[in-house]
């Protein structure tokens, strides 16, 4: 056919060095690796691929976001009251008793604390013949409330004068 | 398990099949058989963890040849005494074929001394016997220059072999 095929022949007959054996170990530690990294079942395409389930970490991120979002979005729109008036909003539904009672603040505490305390001498109130001591007491009042539903908690605090009279023993 | 025990057995079945040759393909970029068995195993493992099809032997050959040069790439000083070794093909190269005469020995000399890209494809088409198509696939260039490529080389060892005879 050509000039060469006793070249070719020749050429044949040179046998390649065989592979040495460790060889096909190495692969196979290289493939077991490959395996181990997940990164699917060392095979060619002699077989089918293998579907396998791959987790996108991406897109779960991703989902996970987003449901994280929605979730706050749907807090914030629950917390917060309706401007508009549907028709279903027409009629109010009952307020009950007790849950007026929870949804609202009550007191909790109070302070007073007297910074200034003086004794105004004694006086003679209208149609009063015994003589009254009169002391006046300047103080800052601190009421607190609280509402159990919410959690929120309202404090309020103001000055106040007070005028006592008492009456005074005679000795 | 049965799966994984055959999938092995695949492989195995495989490489028995083409490492020789493969070994042989990846000893025509390196001079020692030590480099080239070191190329064909990451190339075999790249090969077959991406699933692809055996019968696809061009891109096979195109991976260890890929694997081959970038090996040469990544090491400068490697590539220099590749290429040195390439052109004078001094005496300390390993021979890649047993031998059953000095004929062979001679006719292994002369292909020795064969430029690169023509005995990559005598490698390919001789001992692996891979189409001109493969060849071409492997080495992405045209069928016409694989197979001008091969009679450039058999022109050659014809030419030096008689000369050795």
């Amino acid at each position: 056919m050509n000039d060469f095929s006793e070249l070719e022949g020749e050429l044949k007959k040179l046998r390649p060095r065989p592979v040495s054996p460790d060889l096909s170990a190495r692969i196979e530690v290289g493939l077991a690796q490959t395996e181990a990294a997940g990164r699917g079942t060392a095979t060619a395409g002699v077989l089918p691929k293998q579907r396998k389930f791959r987790l996108n970490w991406f897109a779960l991120g991703l989902g996970l976001a987003a449901a994280a979002t929605f979730l706050v979005l749907a807090r914030v729109n629950v917390d917060r009251p309706s401007k508009s008036a549907g028709l279903a909003l027409l009629t109010p539904a009952p307020i009950t008793p007790a849950a007026k009672a929870v949804d609202s603040f009550v007191p909790a505490a109070m302070t007073q604390v007297v910074y200034d305390r003086k004794d105004e001498g004694l006086h003679f109130a209208e149609g009063q013949d015994e003589p009254m001591r009169r002391v006046r007491s300047r103080k800052r009042e601190t009421v607190q409330w609280h509402n159990p539903q919410t959690g929120a908690t309202l404090r309020v605090s103001y000055p106040k004068e007070e005028v006592t009279l008492s009456p005074v023993v005679g000795q | 398990m049965e799966d994984v025990v055959t999938h092995e057995e695949d492989w195995k079945v495989c490489f028995a099949e083409l490492g020789p040759g493969l070994v042989l393909f990846a000893r025509q970029f390196v001079r020692s058989i030590a480099d080239a068995e070191d190329i064909v195993q990451d190339a075999f493992v790249r090969f077959w963890r991406k699933q692809h099809s055996v019968t696809d032997r061009g891109l096979l050959y195109a991976t260890v040849r890929s694997v081959a040069l970038d090996l040469l790439r990544r090491d400068a000083r490697r590539a220099r005494r590749e290429a040195t070794a390439s052109a004078d093909m001094d005496q300390t190269t390993e021979p890649q074929f047993d031998f059953d005469d000095g004929s062979q020995r001679a006719l292994a000399a002369a292909i020795d001394r064969l430029p690169v890209e023509q005995r990559e494809v005598l490698v390919m088409k001789i001992w692996n016997e891979l189409t001109f198509a493969e060849i071409a696939s492997a080495l992405t260039i045209s069928q016409n220059t694989a197979a001008s490529r091969y009679r450039y080389a058999l022109a050659a060892l014809k030419k030096n072999f008689v000369v050795h005879e």
